[in-house]
């Protein structure tokens, strides 16, 4: 058995997805855009990974590339996405769609667009279903009008019925995570839920995963650039940067003693959670392009805490001392003060 | 554009289609000038296949008022029997009256004023009237051409002749009184005035008889085209299935749809006994006639042996491509079509008021180089004077060579204009060139279809030898007619005009075209005005020159009334007489006709009279046709 | 949707009271259109002019003509409904030729619309799949082509290949589909294929175009997510979207072609609709081609109207209003 770099038990077994070493580089007029540089992580079952990081940093073509619906004739992908043991990235097609909405099931984003705007939303879901499964219509639907009711909608039957322009935001996204659930699958992957619903529905849909989760027993990757997100339902954190994994570990250990200054400068750009009338911080400067990434630490253009090796060698994710793995050159020492001298500034500037 | 030529090309706005390419002529003598005689034995049976752009019928195709040159040919060649005929052959010899219901061709009593027709026993109508004819049906159609609702287009031809029918046409009379029917074999026309050619009149299929039961069924123009009863070797098909009870059981024929098929089948009542074999040989069982849009198609089937004929004209590339091809040549057959192609001169609008320019004109002009525009003589020979000498009496104008305006090659000469312009008095200092500005940028009018576009620079060049500069103006067919048909436009000069015959006498055209009492204010084809009066021109808004303009409306009546050689003469007379001291036109060709036949004809004629194929004549062979 | 269905057949009504209106206005009314000069022979006198305009009901102002014709068209003449009148160059009656020729286009219209369809959909569908591979260049050359390439262009070179070369089929012409159904189709397929092959190409592109952009739709990454084979997530999700703008334009092309399919019926001199009024507009027989006008603005409206209630069936988002 291997120790994975977070710390924790990996390897062909335990965990329900082991990534590890996953490039996924589009090619394109302008040059490879290097979309996911070397990632590696885990989702074990019965836990939710949140994954963090601004637009562009790779984590929502993490998972696309999981779920096999990143074009290969565009992108070169390479590393290993094992899946209950199985490599997603070498079995064929075929095996690879049965896999997919069957054992691993999708949310997305936006739940205005998502659905088809022509089928009634029972039907896409029957549609789903029997892609799967060789069951009757009749048996579809009710599994179907199970699941709704499941997922909170009222009268779930009529609801079966309507058409995706006839539902609420709300309700289109518990649809869509009906249909994402309704095969009972391993894993769910859910990019972005509640970015385009209004705060309360948000809650609502967050809690009904998290509610699901526990319930069926499955793992859940959350994606989100949204930390009080990642904060309410996420048992662990992977915060990406340019296409990078740049800190990894328990969510209490990321959000309470973060090691990397990205993390930070995110951290501080939020309101804290319970946290009332504080400054909000942006992070200065741009996302890097992803075609020319800066070398050493791709952050180092924007860190203040930069130093010598930083713009030269490229730190990795590893644990260095400081309770959960990052990549930093800073010594855990360092991290330790540094942290805490913003956080008394950030207080002083509040109070 | 067609070959179909309205019978009298008329000239009016909207006939685009019919007036592109009427008729042509052929001087010097014989009119068959390629060979109408075909490789392989003429065999009775099989179907003559056709097919046209479209029917172009100006009267639907009822005899009493269809115009179309191309129907004249069908319904004598095939369809419709009168007292005269034609031997629907090429040349002279095709211009030649023959009797044709009637037993002879009759000599005029009572100082030419009474015409006595005997008919042949034993001819019949075909299915569904099936009876003898009479003379009834014949005086039933004259009544039909003086009955404006149906009226003949041609129908001033006879209504100023006969007597009573003027009468009648305004609703005064209840008969003609002219016309007498004293039996059924016999019928007597009385006319107002001695009328020379008052026999063509009685080969126009419009004096064709008409059983009055089914005529007088249909009483709006056109009609009764849906239904025409054969007299002739062919019935339209569908004949025998039409039911004439009652006028309103009467369906059309199934054989004529108007916009897109026209069969003829023989007639079972047909004895050719009783016609002869020189008017009709009636070889294939039928005739077939289909509209094909494409015009390059029909050649193209043609060629294939998947259609005989066509009315239309053949395009320029398929005539140069079978001319200048020794072994399909003998598929082009090019007959005169007894039209003339000419520049006209208005004499009423400076300079042409002057007959010294007129005649200057005519020396200059390059006729060689016009002939050359037009694709050189298998369009038809150089013309120097008015009417083709087919229709005079023998084919031959007297002498054949007769040239007022001679040069050599036809080439025009330039001292002879110049001599002529001298004596003018648009040219001061009597160099030969005109020197006032009424010479300069005369508007001329041209047609910008077919070969008309490249005779401007010809014509322009020419002229400007003796000082006169043109401002060309180039419209379509039907509004360039428009524009000289209209006196008070004052057009001074154009080259989009030709004329063809009606019938073949040369009235068709020295009366038609130059009598000056019937100049009209619009759709008239006097276009150099001759014999126009001043208060004439006045009513019509025309100008009218201080030194008047030349008239020969008393030439004209003379020999209207005169017939036999004494005709003929006086109308050569007048011919010259015109070219020489009135100088309306400049003439430059007598159009040819020009057929291409399949290679399944075994039989070819061309029907002189109208200037169209005899199909009367024709044969097929049903071995080499295709589909 | 009765309702709505009874307002658009209303406004259906207004459309061709409009569009008669200004036909016959140019028909009509515009200056140098006498044509009763076809009729009078080439030494007319005025009596006679007279007389033919009274016979073709020229004598009386345009605006009386104007209404008789609605009157007809809506109460039907004496020869029969709905009442088109009397052709100035036939001398017959205009509603049967016209309904006879009205079979014939809609024959040459229905065949050459399943080809264009067919080609159209299968050629932009694929090369939206394969887009910038070899087929989908290819196929956009033949595109580029096919909407390049005058009809009689391609139908005298298709007459070329496959009659006079070839002779697979036979020369042109029409045969009437109760008389001979082989012949029909043997006579038809050509003009069918050249006819459609400019549509195929325009719609060819349409389609790739339109599957381009639903391709990238978020619900498509859905359908696929669901774990669809590729063939479904085509054809029932990116397909029934990529086609439902397609109806729209369909639906005016082929109202369109009632009218205006004039130069592939005369290359393949088939008697119908476009062929009747090039004629008609040649020989300036204008009741002819003011009953054409008529039947065309007829089928366009109709096919307008037919296309919105098909969309609004075919998008749920759409409702009637």
């Amino acid at each position: 058995m291997t120790t994975g770099p977070d710390g924790r038990a990996g390897g062909s077994f335990g965990a329900l997805l082991d990534v590890t070493g996953l490039r996924v580089h589009f090619r394109t007029p302008d040059g490879v855009v290097k979309a996911v540089d070397d990632v590696t992580f885990s989702v074990a079952r019965g836990e939710t990974l949140g994954v963090v990081g601004e637009s562009g940093s790779g984590k929502s073509v993490t998972f696309m590339t999981v779920m096999g619906l990143v074009n290969r004739s565009y992108a070169a992908v390479s590393g290993e996405v094992r899946f209950l043991g199985r490599d997603l990235l070498t079995i064929d097609a075929e095996d690879l769609r049965k896999i997919r909405g069957d054992q691993i099931g999708m949310v997305f984003q936006d739940p205005m667009t998502s659905l088809h705007p022509m089928y009634r939303v029972g039907d896409q879901i029957i549609e789903a279903i029997r892609a799967h499964r060789d069951v009757s219509k009749d048996v579809a639907r009710r599994e179907t009008v199970d699941m709704l009711g499941l997922v909170g909608i009222p009268s779930p039957a009529e609801r079966a019925e309507s058409f995706p322009h006839q539902l609420s935001g709300g309700m289109r996204q518990r649809v869509m995570i009906a249909m994402a659930l309704v095969l009972k699958p391993d894993l769910l992957i859910a990019d972005e839920p509640t970015t385009a619903l209004d705060v309360t529905v948000q809650a609502q849909i967050l809690e009904l995963i998290d509610e699901l989760k526990r319930e069926l027993d499955i793992g859940v990757a959350l994606i989100s650039h949204n930390l009080a997100v990642i904060a309410d339902v996420c048992d662990r954190v992977m915060v990406m940067y340019a296409g990078r994994a740049i800190e990894l570990g328990d969510k209490d250990n990321v959000f309470g003693r973060p090691l990397h200054p990205y993390t930070w400068g995110l951290l501080e750009s939020v309101p804290q959670v319970g946290g009332h009338d504080e400054r909000l911080v942006p992070i200065a400067g741009a996302p890097p392009s992803l075609i020319r990434v800066p070398p050493g630490c791709p952050f180092h253009p924007r860190c203040p805490h930069r130093f010598a090796p930083c713009d030269r060698d490229r730190p990795d994710l590893v644990e260095r001392g400081g309770g959960h793995p990052d990549a930093c050159h800073l010594t855990a020492e360092s991290k330790r003060s540094l942290w805490a001298e913003r956080q008394a500034r950030r207080l002083a500037a509040t109070s | 554009m067609r070959g179909k030529g309205l019978i009298a090309a008329i000239a009016v706005a909207g006939v685009t289609v019919a007036l592109a390419a009427c008729g042509g002529g052929g001087s010097g003598g014989s009119a068959n000038t390629n060979g109408n005689t075909t490789s392989g034995t003429a065999t009775k049976g099989g179907t003559y296949r056709m097919a046209t752009q479209d029917f172009g019928f100006t009267g639907a195709f009822d005899p009493s008022a269809e115009y179309l040159g191309w129907a004249f040919t069908l319904y004598g060649n095939l369809l419709i029997r009168t007292l005269l005929s034609y031997n629907h052959t090429a040349g002279a010899a095709g211009n030649v009256l023959v009797p044709d219901l009637a037993t002879s061709v009759p000599t005029p009593t009572n100082n030419g004023l009474t015409y006595t027709f005997k008919l042949k026993q034993g001819v019949k109508f075909g299915p569904p009237v099936n009876r003898a004819i009479t003379s009834k049906d014949i005086e039933f159609a004259m009544e039909r051409i003086a009955t404006p609702s149906v009226a003949a287009q041609y129908g001033f031809y006879y209504q100023p002749v006969i007597k009573g029918m003027a009468a009648f046409l305004a609703g005064k009379a209840k008969t003609i009184s002219g016309i007498q029917t004293p039996d059924d074999q016999t019928i007597v026309f009385n006319l107002t005035r001695p009328t020379g050619d008052f026999l063509n009149l009685m080969a126009m299929p419009a004096s064709g008889p008409i059983p009055p039961e089914v005529g007088k069924c249909f009483t709006q123009a056109g009609a009764y085209g849906r239904d025409v009863i054969a007299s002739g070797p062919y019935m339209i098909q569908g004949s025998d299935k039409v039911n004439i009870a009652s006028c309103s059981a009467i369906k059309p024929m199934s054989g004529y749809n108007p916009t897109q098929r026209l069969a003829f089948v023989r007639n079972p009542n047909y004895d050719p006994a009783t016609d002869s074999t020189k008017v009709r040989q009636a070889l294939p069982d039928g005739f077939v006639i289909t509209i094909d849009t494409n015009a390059k198609d029909i050649f193209d089937k043609i060629g294939a042996g998947a259609l005989e004929g066509s009315p239309d004209d053949p395009p320029a590339d398929i005539i140069a491509q079978y001319a200048s091809n020794s072994s399909k040549k003998q598929f082009l057959k090019t007959n005169s079509a007894d039209r003339t192609d000419f520049i006209y001169l208005n004499t009423t609008t400076p300079p042409f008021d002057d007959i010294h320019v007129r005649k200057a004109a005519n020396f200059v002009m390059d006729k060689a180089a016009l002939k050359l525009a037009w694709g050189g003589n298998i369009e038809g020979p150089v013309a120097n004077h008015i009417v083709p000498d087919v229709m005079y009496k023998g084919g031959q104008f007297d002498p054949g060579d007769y040239n007022p305006y001679p040069s050599t090659n036809s080439a025009g000469d330039v001292n002879a204009a110049k001599n002529e312009m001298k004596q003018s008095k648009y040219d001061a200092n009597k160099d030969g060139i005109c020197d006032s500005s009424v010479c300069k940028s005369i508007f001329f009018m041209n047609r910008s279809v077919q070969a008309y576009p490249k005779m401007t620079p010809i014509i322009q060049s020419s002229l400007a030898k003796i000082g006169i500069t043109l401002n060309p103006r180039e419209l379509p067919t039907s509004p360039a007619y428009t524009q000289i048909q209209t006196p008070s436009k004052h057009i001074p000069i154009g080259a989009n005009a030709g004329w063809g015959k009606d019938y073949p006498d040369p009235s068709t055209f020295l009366r038609t075209l130059f009598l000056g009492s019937n100049i009209l204010s619009s759709g008239n084809t006097n276009y150099s005005l001759i014999g126009l009066t001043s208060a004439k021109a006045k009513q019509i808004g025309a100008l009218f020159p201080a030194t008047g303009v030349p008239n020969v409306d008393a030439d004209i009546d003379k020999c209207t009334a005169q017939t036999g050689d004494a005709r003929n003469s006086c109308w050569i007379a007048l011919d010259k007489k015109l070219m020489e001291t009135v100088v309306p036109w400049i003439p430059y060709q007598f159009r040819n006709n020009v057929d291409l036949i399949g290679p399944a004809v075994t039989a070819y004629d061309f029907d002189q009279s109208t200037g169209e194929t005899g199909y009367a004549h024709v044969a097929v062979d049903q071995s080499k046709q295709s589909q | 949707m009765g309702r709505y269905i009874i307002r658009r057949v209303l406004w259906v009504v207004v459309v061709m009271l409009v569009v008669t209106f200004l036909a016959f206005l140019i028909f009509y009314v515009l200056p140098s259109s006498k044509p009763e000069n076809s009729f009078v022979g080439k030494a007319p006198t005025p009596e006679l002019i007279a007389q033919v305009r009274k016979d073709l009901g020229l004598n009386h102002p345009a605006i009386v003509q104007y209404g008789l014709f609605v009157k007809r068209l809506f109460l039907g003449d004496k020869y029969g409904w709905p009442g088109l009148g009397f052709s100035y160059n036939t001398k017959s009656p205009i509603r049967d030729e016209l309904i006879s020729r009205f079979w014939v286009t809609f024959g040459l219209a229905v065949g050459a619309a399943i080809i264009w369809l067919f080609l159209g959909i299968v050629i932009g569908t694929i090369s939206a799949l394969r887009r910038r591979t070899a087929m989908d260049r290819g196929a956009m050359g033949f595109a580029l082509l096919g909407v390049s390439t005058p009809v009689f262009f391609l139908g005298i070179l298709w007459l070329f290949v496959f009659w006079k070369t070839l002779h697979w089929i036979p020369g042109t012409g029409y045969v009437h589909l109760t008389d001979d159904p082989v012949g029909y189709f043997t006579h038809m397929i050509s003009p069918w294929f050249v006819l459609a092959l400019l549509f195929a190409a325009i719609y060819a592109r349409v389609v790739r175009g339109n599957m381009l952009d639903v391709l990238s739709e978020d619900y498509i990454r859905t359908a696929r997510a669901k774990g669809l084979t590729e063939r479904r997530v085509v054809v029932r999700h990116a397909l029934r979207a990529a086609l439902t703008p397609v109806v729209t334009l369909f639906g005016l092309d082929f109202g369109i072609l009632f009218g205006g399919a004039v130069v592939t019926e005369k290359v393949f001199n088939l008697p119908g609709l476009g062929n009747y009024i090039l004629d008609a507009a040649f020989q300036l027989d204008i009741p002819v081609a003011l009953a054409v006008t008529t039947v065309t603005a007829l089928v366009v409206a109709i096919m307008s109207l037919l296309v919105d209630i098909a969309y609004a069936y075919l998008d749920p988002r759409v409702t009637y209003s």
